[in-house]
């Protein structure tokens, strides 16, 4: 089914299916959920006003996560440039779920923390590669289509993401 | 020979195609060193997928967001046309009202200053009085329903005896005289 980007009813369908996924690999690069969202908007308004035709919602899905991914990769050099800044914008407000008991979101909200500070650490090429493997359904095909890579360089990527993991992780 | 950790990374991700998946699977099958080493790798795995931003943190971006697209990029059809409404709105229905309220005050006003009288009031009004006669006067019975009784016998024998009819009258039970 042909994807007509500035068409309301194509752009609405493609956007609830893309933009958690969206929001999700570029909170993971970033670590910021407010500057994710202005990411995935950015990402969506470009996605809009230049009215592409794309021949599946896949092709659609993998511009935007293409275009959103660049953007975040922007945002972290320029954020490395300024490590006050990084400081600060990494204290954002978490929001989290009521019905769970206080000692339970705090250990969930600890796990997630040590985790995305690891994956902070990843350089560029291995945190791409093993925020879409682990928070997108993309396989490693998907992805490396995505990065305009090979499969066997994502799979590659994708082992030594997690092994750099494994050592960070474990020196904690 | 073990199975490296790459290989088992791919194993792990359902990735690893044949022949290699069967081969993995049968060393698995009697290799505890290489068990181990995939369920360390499968927590490992656990532990980073269960940082996953969740749903309930994207929903309320993921409406803000779509809010914004509905104010800046969807509404030209519909709120053009209701711009439109709008405008007319403001414009004809004062306007009007202006007017049917300019001509009631002229009406009344012309009355109230000047006053009315017989002959004013028939250079106004076109004379529409008609003579009456024969011509124009038409006799209507409100006898909604007309049969023989409504006539004399007298009347209905001069009507047919107009039409051409000859008539003879007879009364019952009386022979009449030779």
């Amino acid at each position: 089914m042909e994807i007509q980007s500035n068409d309301e009813q194509a752009f609405k369908q493609v956007y609830e299916q893309v933009f958690p996924v969206l929001m999700r690999v570029v909170y993971h690069v970033t670590n910021n959920q407010d500057l994710a969202e202005e990411i995935c908007q950015e990402a969506f308004i470009r996605f809009f006003d230049k009215g592409m035709v794309f021949p599946s919602l896949n092709d659609a899905k993998y511009w935007l996560i293409r275009v959103a991914k660049n953007l975040a990769i922007n945002q972290v050099k320029r954020k490395s440039r300024e490590m006050v800044m990084v400081d600060k914008l990494k204290k954002y407000p978490t929001s989290h779920s009521h019905t769970k008991g206080g000692e339970q979101v705090l250990i969930e909200k600890e796990t997630r923390k040590q985790v995305q500070d690891a994956i902070d650490q990843l350089p560029e090429k291995f945190r791409l590669v093993i925020v879409m493997k682990e928070y997108t359904d993309m396989d490693y095909k998907q992805i490396a289509q995505v990065l305009h890579i090979s499969e066997s360089n994502v799979k590659v990527r994708v082992y030594r993401a997690r092994k750099m993991l494994e050592s960070l992780l474990t020196q904690e | 020979m073990c199975v490296d950790d790459e290989l088992l990374n791919t194993y792990l991700d359902g990735e690893l195609e044949e022949p290699w998946r069967t081969q993995v699977e049968e060393h698995l099958g009697y290799c505890n060193a290489c068990r181990g080493r995939l369920d360390q790798l499968r927590q490992l795995q656990q532990r980073i997928a269960s940082a996953v931003l969740p749903l309930e943190d994207i929903g309320q971006r993921q409406e803000r967001v779509l809010a914004f697209f509905e104010k800046s990029r969807f509404p030209m059809k519909d709120k053009k046309m209701h711009i439109f409404r709008k405008k007319v709105q403001v414009r004809l229905v004062p306007a009007l009202m202006t007017t049917a309220a300019a001509f009631v005050v002229v009406f009344i006003g012309s009355f109230v200053l000047f006053g009315t009288n017989a002959s004013q009031a028939q250079d106004i009004l076109p004379g529409i009085a008609t003579p009456m006669d024969s011509a124009n006067v038409r006799q209507v019975s409100d006898t909604k329903v007309v049969t023989l009784d409504s006539f004399s016998l007298e009347q209905i024998v001069q009507h047919l005896d107009a039409m051409g009819y000859a008539v003879k009258l007879e009364v019952k039970a009386v022979t009449p005289l030779e």
